[in-house]
């Protein structure tokens, strides 16, 4: 029993780049963890606990901290909703919502061109006539330029593309619509493009042999069919735009994110209280994708 | 699925829905094609310089006033490749470890069956509130985190850790209770006919299933915190952010565009690695699962 066992240990399954894999990322981890110093800062114990007191001991909503009744709480948290909180919500909702639409609207068309099995001399391997040297070459190298080219647009932080932006645009919402619209354009392009390539292949396969053209095959055969994985997706990014859209108004517009960066040091409770609103909104946000995700599955 | 004539009805609402509410936050926000052009002309002239320093990126400082014993730039952004990487892997191994104890309470398939009211009751409450507080952690923003952290315990490495940390278990830890719940349950069920104990059942028959999701999963989010550490530099963490900013702030923009691409060799390089380590572990890329 055990010789079996221990011939089915031989004969597992190996891969090296796993292996190196593992190796490299827990070796990277022991080195984080013993270079990183100081790693508790140049503070001492003392100085960082005072720090958290008064830290803490300001949180709280300033007339309860003065007068100790709760029942004040209530009309000052009004007034921080009705003075800028609800504004600065449906600008944030409003920035998440046409960046993600901006951002499907661009990726869609883009798909024909990244799908690895549409985007290439032979479509799903089925001969698609002569073709010249150069429509070949085309079609042998925009698959794989399109797909980078959505890496590069999701590897830039959004948050760093807003701050460029913003630079150059001026303190608008334009700047901070595209930076979570690039960025996403390389996500939506990624899920969306998994979707294609796990899509049950046959009824594209059969109009593309009865003539139809890659983007007729995608607009009649893929899209439709995998409409609700494309939603769910769409959804999900959507969430996640919200919780960038809070805080990248961090960088001067009205969203949370310039309340919350506003009352920092000054006002701890008002700043407390605008992330507590932030973080019902994602949450709420949350909810609501969660909830369409699930009836679309 | 498909193919029934009130389902491409619905589709096309869908997809006008859509159109319209874009129209709608538009007119909010007031997007207008207009807003797209640099308002003036030093902003013009801004805008050519950046987009023309793109093309020539700094391999010397800028800066005159940089002492002449500093390191060559790219040494200097290499080094900020490396202090991002450093963090990055950091926040994960501190979120990693949370995620998977958050998930194991936060998923149901381990519940020993039968179970008495009591036991149900208790397990349910952890449940709960497990799944609660990972949405908590979830619903703040890292750099948020990071602000509310560092204002408490002042600035260091292990608290910018700890602030990208917090909401990465969050978002970790439910995807981990998704992927155990969903893993099938044929093995399990086996397991526990021939008289193994729920926690052994879940630790033999449940968990090695999902274990390729996992790592895939968290493999993923290390891509996401690569991003994120880069971005803390902006609230005064040393990784290659602070660099961009510090030199965009004085238009250094040639310095910016080199760090810039520095950052992206990273987030390239270590994404086609998540791409390789998927296909041989032979699992989805997780990237819809928040």
């Amino acid at each position: 029993m055990s010789e079996r066992v221990r011939q089915l240990r031989r004969n597992r399954e190996k891969s090296v780049f796993l292996r190196i894999s593992a190796v490299l990322l827990l070796s990277g981890i022991a080195w984080a963890w013993l270079t990183s110093r100081p790693l508790l800062g140049r503070l001492s114990a003392e100085r960082r606990w005072e720090n958290f007191q008064s830290f803490v001991s300001e949180l709280g909503p300033s007339p309860v901290r003065k007068s100790g009744d709760w029942s004040e709480a209530a009309p000052w948290a009004w007034d921080l909703l009705t003075d800028e909180g609800f504004v600065a919500l449906v600008t944030t909702l409003g920035i998440a919502t046409s960046a993600i639409i901006l951002s499907a609207t661009f990726v869609l068309p883009l798909l024909p061109l990244a799908s690895r099995q549409l985007s290439r001399p032979s479509p799903f391997g089925l001969w698609a006539g002569k073709m010249g040297f150069v429509a070949e070459g085309f079609r042998k190298t925009v698959g794989p330029v399109v797909r980078f080219g959505f890496v590069l647009a999701r590897a830039v932080p959004e948050y760093i593309l807003a701050f460029l932006l913003i630079s150059l645009l001026g303190l608008q919402v334009w700047p901070l619509v595209l930076a979570l619209a690039i960025h996403n354009l390389g996500i939506l392009g990624r899920l969306w493009g998994e979707v294609v390539e796990n899509a049950e292949a046959a009824p594209a396969v059969q109009a593309l042999a009865s003539g139809q053209s890659r983007y007729g095959v995608f607009l009649s055969r893929l899209l439709p069919a995998n409409f609700n994985r494309f939603l769910i997706y769409f959804f999900y990014r959507w969430e996640t735009c919200v919780k960038d859209a809070t805080v990248l108004g961090m960088l001067g517009l009205l969203t949370l994110g310039k309340l919350i960066a506003l009352s920092k040091g000054f006002f701890w409770d008002q700043m407390f209280f605008y992330i507590l609103l932030g973080a019902s909104v994602i949450l709420l946000g949350d909810l609501f994708s969660t909830f369409l995700r699930r009836r679309l599955r | 699925m498909m193919g029934t004539p009130g389902k491409y009805g619905r589709r096309r609402w869908v997809v006008l829905g859509i159109g319209i509410l874009f129209l709608l936050c538009a007119k909010d926000l007031g997007l207008t094609p207009s807003g797209l052009i640099p308002p003036d002309a030093t902003r013009w002239d801004r805008a050519g310089s950046f987009f023309s320093a793109a093309f020539n990126p700094a391999f010397d400082y800028e800066d005159p006033n940089v002492p002449d014993d500093a390191d060559p730039i790219w040494i200097k952004g290499i080094k900020g490749v490396f202090l991002t990487l450093k963090f990055a892997l950091g926040a994960m191994s501190l979120a990693v470890p949370a995620a998977l104890v958050m998930g194991f309470f936060g998923s149901s398939s381990w519940w020993p069956e039968p179970r008495g009211r009591l036991l149900n009751g208790v397990l349910r409450t952890i449940y709960v509130s497990c799944r609660f507080l990972m949405s908590l952690l979830r619903s703040i923003h890292e750099l948020i985190w990071a602000l509310l952290i560092l204002s408490a315990f002042g600035v260091s490495p292990l608290a910018g850790m700890v602030a990208l940390a917090l909401p990465f278990s969050g978002t970790l830890g439910k995807v981990f209770s998704e992927l155990i719940d969903e893993e099938t349950r044929e093995a399990a069920t086996a397991l526990k006919a021939i008289g193994h104990r729920p926690v052994q059942t879940f630790l033999v028959g449940t968990l090695p299933g999902a274990l390729p999701n996992l790592i895939t999963y968290s493999f993923y989010r290390f891509e996401c915190a690569l991003r994120s550490s880069a971005v803390l530099g902006f609230v005064g963490i040393e990784t290659i952010g602070l660099y961009i900013e510090l030199s965009h702030e004085e238009f250094y923009y040639r310095e910016v565009w080199t760090y810039f691409y520095l950052l992206l060799a990273l987030i390239v390089v270590v994404d086609l690695w998540g791409a390789g380590i998927r296909k041989r572990l032979n699992a989805d890329s997780g990237g819809c699962r928040v």
